[in-house]
Parts: C-alpha cells; sequence; structure tokens
C-alpha cells in the first residue's frame, strides 16, 4: 500500500522544541487556580476556617499579644493550604485519570509542579490575609511595614517544611487513610504548635511538647517577626532541620510510589 | 535529531517483556506500526493491549525488549510531542470549562489547532463555554476524542475511541478519524467492536496472553471472522464436520464453524443430546483466536 506523506511531517521538525516554558507553567497555574476557585468546597473552608478560628478562639486569648497571635493564625492559615491542596493533593491525585493523562503530554515534571506551587501560593496568601483582614478589623493589631514584610518572609519559610510534609504523607499513605490522618495531624500540630492559644497558652503535656514540634519553631519565627521577641536563629535552624527530614521521607516515598506505579 | 526525509516508524515494540507481580502482562510483544497506518489492537481482556499502550506512551517502562516512539524512548517527552491521546472521558476537572481543559492541552504543542474550529469539528462548539462536570457522557467523551488532535498530531493512539457514544456521534466520529488517516495520519486503536474495527483499521493485531496470535488486514480479518458460536450443555464427545474450534465450558462445550447447518444436522443424525443448545455469531476476538489456534494445527482433520 502507498504511503501518503503526512503533512505534518513537513512543519514537525523539531519535536519536544520548547515552546516557551514559563509559558506552559503559567498555564498549569491558571487552570489549577480557576478549577479551585470555582470550588465553594474548598474556597469557603480553605479562606474562611482560619479567619473564623481566630474570631471565635484567637482574639480572646493573650490579651497585649494582638500582633504575635494574629502572625500565628496566619501561619495556621498557610499550613492549611501548603499542607492539604499542596502537599497531599498533589500526591493523592498523581493516580486520577486526568493527572495520568497530563503525564503523558509533552510537559516536564517542573512545569506542572511549578504551576501547582504558584497556585498553592495565591491561595495561601489568600487565607493569610483573611485572617490579618479579620484582626486588622477587630482591632488592637499595630504591625509596622518592616513586621508585615518580616511576617511575609517568614511565612513563606515555614510553608516549605509543611508543604513536604504533606508531599510525603500523601505518597506515603492509601488515598483511604490519608485524609483522615492528615486531618489528625494537621490540627494536632496546630494546636501542640500554639497557632491557635500562643505558647503561654498552653497547659500541662501540651506545654512540655511543644517546643518539639515544627509548628511551634515556626509560631515563634512568626511573631519574632512581627516584633514579639527577636528573630532567633534557633527556630531557623529547627525548620531547615524539619525540612530536610521531611524531604528525604518525601523524596524515599515518592520514589517508592513511582516505581510501584510507573516501573 | 536531523530533519531526514526517511519515513522512521511511528511505533516499534521488540520482544517486550512486562511482568506485574509474577504475572506476564507480555510475554515477548513484537509490534510495528509504520507512518499512515491505521491499526487496531484486539484481544480479551487481559491480553496485554493496555500494558502495551502504557508502555507505548511513556507511563511505564519494559522489563525487557525495546520501545520506540517515533525513533526514541518514550519517556522522553519530546517523543510524544506528536502524539495524540485522548484521556479517560470520566476523568475532567469538573469545574473546568470546556475550551479552557482544550487550551490548556493546546500549550503542549507548537502548532496546536484553535479551540473554536476543534470544537467545531467534533460536534462541540456549542459546550465550549460549559464546565465539564455539566456535560453528558457522550458529550465528554467527544471532548476526550477531541482532545487527541489539538496538537495536529503525526499519530493518534485511542483506547475504545467511540465505545459509548450514540449511533449517530459514532458515524461522525468514524467520518473525522478515516479523514484523519486519509490524510496521512497514522492511527492505533483498540476495540472490542467489529464495526469500529472494520470502519477505521486497515491492519488488525490480535493478542492473547501477552503475545501477536494473529496479524492481518482488515478483510482478510472479516472472511475469518464470519464464525458461528454453537454452545451445548453436554459434550457429545465426537469430531464434527466444520466445527473449527471447540472449547469446554462447564461441563459443557463451546464449538466454533463457519457454518452452523452441517455441525447440527450431525449432532442430530447421531442422536446427540441438544440441551442447553444455543447458536450465535461469534464476537471478534473469539473468531481471530479460534482460527488462529486451528491454523497453528497445520490444517489438521476438516
Amino acid at each position: 500500500m502507498r504511503q501518503v506523506a503526512c503533512p505534518r511531517r513537513l512543519t514537525a521538525t523539531r519535536p519536544g522544541a520548547n515552546l516557551q516554558p514559563a509559558a506552559l507553567a503559567f498555564a498549569y497555574l491558571r487552570a489549577e487556580t480557576v478549577e479551585l476557585a470555582r470550588h465553594p468546597g474548598f474556597v469557603v473552608p480553605t479562606l474562611g476556617f482560619p479567619a473564623l478560628f481566630f474570631l471565635l478562639f484567637g482574639r480572646s486569648v493573650a490579651p497585649g499579644q494582638a500582633a504575635a497571635v494574629t502572625a500565628g493564625y496566619a501561619a495556621f492559615a498557610v499550613f492549611g493550604v501548603v499542607f492539604f491542596q499542596f502537599g497531599v493533593g498533589i500526591a493523592q491525585e498523581r493516580a486520577l485519570p486526568w493527572q495520568l493523562y497530563l503525564r503523558v503530554l509533552p510537559v516536564a515534571p517542573w512545569q506542572r509542579f511549578a504551576g501547582r506551587l504558584g497556585s498553592a501560593v495565591l491561595f495561601a496568601a489568600a487565607a493569610a490575609l483573611a485572617v490579618i483582614g479579620v484582626a486588622l478589623g477587630c482591632g488592637g493589631v499595630s504591625i509596622g511595614v518592616t513586621g508585615w514584610l518580616r511576617l511575609a518572609a517568614a511565612l513563606t519559610v515555614g510553608a516549605l517544611p509543611f508543604g513536604l510534609l504533606g508531599i510525603a504523607l500523601g505518597y506515603l499513605l492509601s488515598p483511604r487513610a490519608a485524609l483522615p490522618l492528615a486531618n489528625l495531624i494537621y490540627f494536632g500540630l496546630a494546636y501542640l504548635g500554639g497557632l491557635w492559644t500562643g505558647p503561654e497558652g498552653l497547659h500541662g503535656v501540651a506545654r512540655r511538647l511543644s517546643p518539639l514540634m515544627p509548628t511551634r519553631s515556626w509560631n515563634d519565627l512568626v511573631a519574632g517577626a512581627v516584633g514579639a521577641g527577636a528573630w532567633r536563629l534557633g527556630s531557623l535552624a529547627a525548620l531547615a532541620g524539619w525540612g530536610a527530614a521531611f524531604a528525604l521521607v518525601a523524596r524515599f516515598a515518592y520514589r517508592r510510589d513511582e516505581a510501584r506505579h510507573f516501573r | 535529531m536531523t530533519g531526514a526525509a526517511r519515513a522512521e516508524p511511528v511505533a516499534v515494540l521488540d520482544a517486550v517483556v512486562k511482568r506485574f507481580r509474577g504475572e506476564t502482562a507480555l510475554d515477548g510483544l513484537s509490534l510495528r506500526v509504520e507512518q499512515g497506518e491505521a491499526v487496531a489492537l484486539l484481544g480479551p481482556n487481559g491480553a496485554g493491549k493496555t500494558t502495551a499502550l502504557s508502555l507505548l506512551v511513556g507511563l511505564r517502562r519494559p522489563d525487557a525488549g525495546v520501545v520506540r516512539l517515533f525513533g526514541r524512548d518514550p519517556r522522553d517527552r519530546a517523543a510524544r510531542a506528536r502524539l495524540g491521546l485522548t484521556p479517560q472521558a470520566s476523568g475532567f476537572p469538573a469545574t473546568l470549562r470546556v475550551d479552557e481543559i482544550v487550551r490548556l492541552v493546546a500549550r503542549h504543542f507548537s502548532d496546536p489547532e484553535p479551540a473554536g474550529a476543534l470544537l467545531g469539528r467534533f460536534g462541540l462548539g456549542a459546550l465550549a463555554r460549559r464546565q465539564t462536570g455539566g456535560l453528558s457522557g457522550g458529550e465528554q467523551r467527544r471532548l476526550a476524542l477531541a482532545l487527541a488532535f489539538v496538537g495536529r498530531p503525526t499519530a493518534v493512539v485511542l483506547d475504545e475511541p467511540t465505545g459509548f457514544l450514540d449511533v449517530e456521534a459514532r458515524r461522525l466520529a468514524w467520518a473525522g478519524l478515516r479523514d484523519y488517516v486519509d490524510a496521512g495520519g497514522t492511527l492505533l486503536l483498540t476495540s472490542h467492536h467489529l464495526d469500529e474495527v472494520e470502519a477505521l483499521a486497515r491492519r488488525v493485531v490480535v493478542l492473547s496472553a501477552g503475545r501477536v496470535v494473529a496479524e492481518d488486514h482488515v478483510p482478510a480479518i472479516r472472511a475469518r471472522a464470519g464464525l458461528a458460536r454453537i454452545t451445548l450443555a453436554c459434550d457429545p464427545g465426537v469430531v464434527l464436520p466444520g466445527v473449527v474450534r471447540s472449547e469446554p465450558s462447564g461441563s459443557g462445550i463451546v464449538l466454533f464453524a463457519v457454518d452452523p447447518a452441517p455441525v447440527l444436522q450431525a449432532l442430530v443424525a447421531g442422536q446427540h443430546s441438544l440441551a442447553g443448545l444455543e447458536v450465535g455469531r461469534a464476537r471478534l476476538e473469539e473468531a481471530v483466536i479460534a482460527l488462529t489456534a486451528a491454523d497453528g494445527d497445520g490444517g489438521g482433520p476438516g
């Protein structure tokens, strides 16, 4: 049989020619953000819960520490986004048909990853701003421009280890077990880190355990950022250590999962 | 890579072995698809069709043997730049609109077809602004099919492309796929439907237990596929005229024959039990496998 010349062959002489790599990553960011933004079941809890928690519990604890408590709740808001949407979510969705399809399209893993990361940053920022907006509305919070910038930096630094922790858990656990257990860890770490009460608000066993928690280091860092106590190198070092540990577990779990599904 | 004019094969699987937890999914499978071909992969469930496709699109790698897509390892994403694929139709992100999905996929390719034109071609123009969660099953199926063509691919790989479409939509889709092949595109599909294979494929490759058991052009397969399937509750235990293959089924037996009449006449003449008698057409895979086994016997009795 005669072979018909394929018209495409003449023009497609650059297989895999890099289009605009950043544009594709941006397309992923946009699609992910739009997709999530249209889910009320995602948007309302993500943006609403931390702010609501602040209204219910944060306002009344530790009078005179309004700035530090606000920073703690902002960290709690960022924690939720990077841990669930970015971390556990990325791992849990990997076997969905749509993700498998994206996987076989000509896209580099970093482009999909960057899109996901960018979207998480947007939602994390929105959730933190919701808390801060409520806190400012309630009054009593005065943080200078430098303080806000320092807080943004401290929130970003702390987000890394908890995103990695989410990825590690998502890949380690079965889809069924992941969400309940992730919730337990999320609320447990938030509480023991004093993100809801300030470290002074913890008592008994919780008070003794708190200094061992990665969330406590983060709490100290963000509180220091808004002026309640100095920046302490110790908190930063502890967060870096946790980040390295979570990264190792995440890498192990990711590789194990890859070997299982895409061997 | 050089832009040599020599047409490399689109897909090559050479003596590919793939095992999952001790189970052999592909057992030395060799397959070659040239540019401009339209090839259908057939076989019963578990024959290795899906595994073969997953290797070909780079989702998995072989335990032994070689897999090449446009001359490259399919795990290299550059190999997939000229390949069109369909997602599973059930899995679109529910809140994204049809045109948003098409634009995201189009971003992966250097010269995509404009979303409007593509959607029009697949009868989805009116649904462009609809969120995919609100589409009917058939509409999702059409969108999945359309996505294979966004990047103006040199070859498309389709797994059961039109299985769940209604008759009208299927004819439309077939026409589109035939146009694509006529224009020089390469098509590799799996299907359970004889009519779909006849409409789209020029060559058929039959897999069984991870190997190729038959390979032929469609008219030849069609001639061989017209088998009758005769089920009996009791095995008559004799050689019957015209039976090309038999296989036990529970306590009974299933017979395959080109023409069922002489078989039934012989059963009646021999006063064999007709309990549980059913006569129907063999499914394409059954027919092909039956014939292949019969060929393998060296054309023995009959």
